[in-house]
């Protein structure tokens, strides 16, 4: 293991996090809400910390970045950005308990949006804007970030990415892995600023429409209210915010494709898009009927929340305009499934992709048909080429490991909580997903904070598990990962 | 540069690492599911699954906005094809690699209308180089310069070497017989010096001497370097290689005996080549080969396509005191102990064929917008030799050479005057329309009037 290259790496990370915190500290002067020392603090430890592990450890020029060291990279750099992160909570004594800040800083990266903060009133303001830029920086992915703004620390960078994005396979945009994350991260930029003069529009003054955006463009759902997207109570504003949380949940790859000019047949020519649409229409719909006659029949009532709910839930957001706890149990299901399955793969969105609920129906069908026809050569096929059957495998495998994940992790976080089994289960699930809200106790109108330490703990590692896609963290706990060699 | 390589085999792999190492934008098409594994995981560049000869691939490959497409399958007719429709989709420039001779007659030919620019053939370039060594054998390496009109050969100085220890403004004073060379790079304890007037050798020094050929051969045989000049040599394996080989060297007065074990490619062999003495049978035969002369041969060259036969055979050879042993490795690894063992040198087509497809490609890239004609990268990379044309409005023009000022790192080594090749000293001049090829071990240049000023 190049221990040189691992600090080098994790050291720009940090330094990447402490110009991310510059902005939330202009805001903390603008507001005076006493929170600007603080943040100073975070950003000053941030920079001794990064510049320390990047200036002291120089590793061998011609050291490569091996796969193994990239996904530990990853996996180590995630912690570290959520340790380090935590900071202006702690120092600002919005959220003085460490494991509550460690908590609220993962959700914020992983773009989760689960939170534990009870007191939105007085919630200093430049940390408010800090816990908002955590899912903007998180929601893409730092290393991509570091990857696009630094210049080449190693060679076969690949990894990196490929241990960042989303999806079972990384399509790279252009040959150059910095090219690609430079275009990621402009394609990005562009969506989030054309969501924040859309919000701008819709009436919100520019500190709510800068929160939103962020969490929008994460796909993350931290609200600087606690009633969420329902304090606006604004048709327009929810309407413009389910499209740009669905386009959030859109591999970015395809924007690249749209604007290179293959235009909107860059979507419609794409089977995990097609699918991801389908699904979204299908489930908005289904709920709005099913909620009918919650609503006393008014079908525009139903659908102006049903549809929220399902692309902030889709996407993996976790915005909320309503109540969905006391809508009926046949909505909950739904609900439940569309936090199994998430957006695409390649955007800014958890759960397990829509990519890999295709391809294992289509390898479920094939195993149907394999019992009558066992000779049969049969192939499986995406956007008309063949996929791989060891990557049909891996995906199977994925997919046992995040049930596994989902059921092991709702019963930790049970142990002396008090709450019930939906709660339980669904906040883990939510976790895993990166959703935000679940059902129960930690439902739309309440949050987190009535959990035990060890849960939240154990919450914020789902919430890295889910957003890696389970395997740079498993490797962590692999012997082989810490050999030297 | 936008670069697609069809066939990552060894050479496709080699060249697409080296062009990535170059900062050009790499595209790799390959039909194997586990070489486009290999490659997106170590390599920075974009993996395409398919077949380089199917137009929807290179569609998706980006083939229309290619500068580059190299093709380096294994099969001559997918390169060829690759060649052509990539050409026909839009790229700019392709090189194939083909390595039948049967397609070698008709090449022109097949250049005109496929579209392929370059042709490269594996065994032929690597028989040219073993050529090449045989006959400068104390050479190291040869690099040739504007169309292989000039040379450039290093070798290494020794003690007693009559050059030794005089500065250079002064060799014509105090050796008037040496034949006149531009010393054009000198490499001391890996790093590279461009010598100036107060330079020196030191023995030891890998010196880099470039010139014509005649220049050069008399040069060492003035040096007493080329007594031994090879009149004989031993050829191991009837493959293409040996046959391109005989033919590059018979012309030159060289006799070849030639083994191979296969009775049919023998005959056929001597039916190709009259001149050469085909002996049927076992080439790792070292009575064999005792009894047809190996120790009094001057050259032993092992090109059977099994690489530990090759290196063993060469071995024996150079314990039975032949001069020159020359042995054929496909793979690259091991060369550190090939050195040890004695062997010095070892020679892969694959490592030919890919330094001459790269070559192509860096002289295409400096030619695009800059005033360069041609680029090549030497010693490692460590110098460059840069091919201007000397422009009518260039303020060096027509002024002898004594008169202007060389930026220091580079030299001027050779012009070339309406095809004569002019080995520069400071009454010589450069004029309109003439070939300057400069060396610098200061990358960047792109310019001539960067490096000669008034």
């Amino acid at each position: 293991m190049n221990r040189r290259l691992i600090m080098r790496l994790l050291g720009s990370l940090l330094l990447i996090e402490a110009i991310a915190m510059l902005p939330s500290f202009l805001i903390s002067l603008y507001y005076g809400d006493n929170d600007d020392l603080p943040l100073l603090y975070s950003i000053l430890i941030n920079i001794a910390a990064g510049s320390f592990m990047f200036f002291f450890f120089r590793p061998d020029v011609n050291s490569h970045l091996r796969l193994k060291e990239g996904f530990i990279i990853t996996a180590l750099g995630w912690i570290f950005l959520g340790i380090f992160g935590s900071l202006p909570f702690v120092f600002s004594k919005a959220l003085p308990r460490f494991e509550d800040a460690f908590f609220e800083t993962v959700s914020g990266l992983t773009t989760t949006g689960a939170s534990v903060v009870t007191d939105f009133d007085h919630f200093p303001r430049g940390v408010m804007f800090w816990r908002a830029t955590t899912h903007w920086i998180g929601g893409m992915g730092v290393l991509v970030l570091t990857l696009a703004l630094l210049p080449k620390l190693t060679g076969r960078t690949s990894h990196l990415i490929r241990a960042e994005s989303p999806g079972p396979s990384l399509s790279k945009l252009v040959p150059k892995t910095g090219a690609t994350a430079k275009i990621l991260y402009r394609i990005y930029i562009l969506l989030t600023l054309i969501e924040f003069v859309t919000l701008l529009i819709c009436g919100l003054n520019p500190y709510d429409a800068a929160v939103h955006t962020f969490a929008t463009a994460g796909t993350g759902g931290f609200s600087n209210y606690g009633k969420s997207i329902a304090q606006f109570n604004s048709v327009p504003v929810e309407i413009a915010i389910t499209i740009f949380m669905f386009m959030f949940g859109v591999n970015f790859a395809l924007y690249y494709k749209f604007l290179i000019g293959d235009r909107f047949k860059a979507f419609f020519h794409d089977e995990e898009f097609r699918w991801y649409f389908i699904f979204a229409l299908t489930f908005m719909l289904l709920i709005t009927l099913i909620n009918l006659q919650h609503y006393n029949g008014d079908f525009f009532t139903s659908l102006r929340y049903g549809s929220f709910q399902v692309s902030s839930i889709m996407s993996t957001t976790g915005f909320v305009t309503y109540d969905f706890n006391q809508w009926p149990a046949a909505s909950h299901i739904i609900i439940v499934i569309a936090m199994l399955i998430g957006s695409c793969a390649g955007s800014t969105a958890g759960g397990i992709k829509v990519i890999r609920i295709i391809l294992l129906s289509k390898l479920s069908r094939r195993n149907i048909r394999a019992t009558g026809q066992p000779k049969k050569m049969d192939v499986i096929r995406l956007d008309g080429k063949a996929v791989d059957e060891h990557m049909l495998s891996q995906i199977a495998q994925f997919v046992f490991m995040y049930i596994a994940l989902v059921l092991i992790g709702g019963f930790i976080m049970s142990l002396g909580s008090g709450y019930d089994l939906t709660t339980n289960l669904s906040a883990s699930l939510t976790c895993v997903s990166n959703v935000g809200p679940g059902l129960g106790a930690v439902g739309p109108v309440y949050n987190y904070a009535g959990y035990t330490v060890h849960a939240k703990m154990t919450a914020s590692f789902l919430m890295l598990f889910g957003r890696l896609e389970l395997l740079p963290l498993f490797i962590l706990f692999t012997r082989s990962a810490w050999h030297k060699y | 540069m936008r670069i697609i390589v069809i066939g990552a085999g060894k050479v496709g792999y080699t060249i697409a690492e080296h062009l990535i190492a170059e900062e050009h934008d790499v595209i790799i098409i390959d039909k194997n599911d586990d070489v486009i594994d290999r490659c997106s995981s170590s390599l920075d560049a974009l993996c395409v699954k398919g077949n380089g000869a199917n137009a929807k691939v290179l569609l998706e490959a980006g083939v229309d906005k290619a500068h580059i497409v190299i093709a380096s399958t294994e099969s001559d007719e997918s390169n060829m094809l690759a060649c052509l429709i990539s050409k026909r989709l839009g790229a700019h420039y392709t090189i194939a690699r083909i390595r039948d001779p049967e397609f070698n007659e008709s090449q022109t030919l097949l250049q005109n209308e496929l579209g392929i620019d370059v042709a490269i053939n594996p065994e032929r370039a690597t028989a040219l180089e073993i050529s090449r060594l045989l006959r400068y054998p104390f050479a190291g390496s040869i690099e040739s310069f504007a169309r292989g009109s000039v040379e450039m050969v290093e070798f290494r100085a020794q003690e007693g070497d009559c050059f030794i220890g005089i500065p250079m403004r002064k060799l014509s004073e105090k050796l008037p017989k040496l034949p006149k060379i531009l010393y054009a790079m000198v490499e001391r304890n890996n790093t590279v010096m461009i010598p100036d007037g107060d330079f020196s050798i030191k023995p030891g020094d890998k010196v880099f001497v470039s010139g014509d050929m005649i220049g050069i051969t008399e040069y060492f045989r003035y040096l007493g370097r080329n007594k031994h000049k090879i009149r004989s040599v031993m050829i191991l394996g009837g493959s293409r290689i040996s046959y391109y080989l005989s033919k590059l060297i018979i012309p030159m007065g060289i006799h070849v005996t030639l083994f191979e074990i296969n009775e049919d490619k023998a005959r056929a062999l001597s039916e190709l080549l009259p001149k050469v003495d085909v002996i049927v049978g076992d080439g790792t035969d070292q009575d064999l080969l005792e009894e047809q002369g190996l120790p009094q041969m001057d050259a032993f060259v092992s090109l059977s396509n099994r690489d530990e036969e090759n290196l063993l055979s060469g071995m024996h050879a150079s314990r039975c005191g032949v001069p020159k042993v020359i042995a054929k490795n496909s793979r690259m690894a091991y060369r550190e102990i090939l050195n040890d063992l004695g062997l010095d040198s070892v020679i892969s087509p694959q490592f030919i064929t890919s330094s001459t497809i790269l070559r192509y490609v860096r002289a295409r890239e400096n030619s695009n917008g800059t005033k360069i004609e041609r680029l090549y990268r030497l010693v490692d990379g460590k110098a460059e030799a840069l091919e201007f044309i000397a422009r009518k409005e260039d303020s060096y023009v027509g002024i002898p050479l004594k008169n202007l000022t060389t930026k220091k790192g580079s030299i001027v080594s050779v012009i070339v005057h309406q095809g004569k090749i002019i080995i520069p000293f400071g009454n010589d001049r450069i004029e309109e329309n003439d070939h300057v090829i400069i060396i610098s071990v200061e990358s960047g240049i792109s310019d001539l009037n960067e490096v000669l000023y008034k």
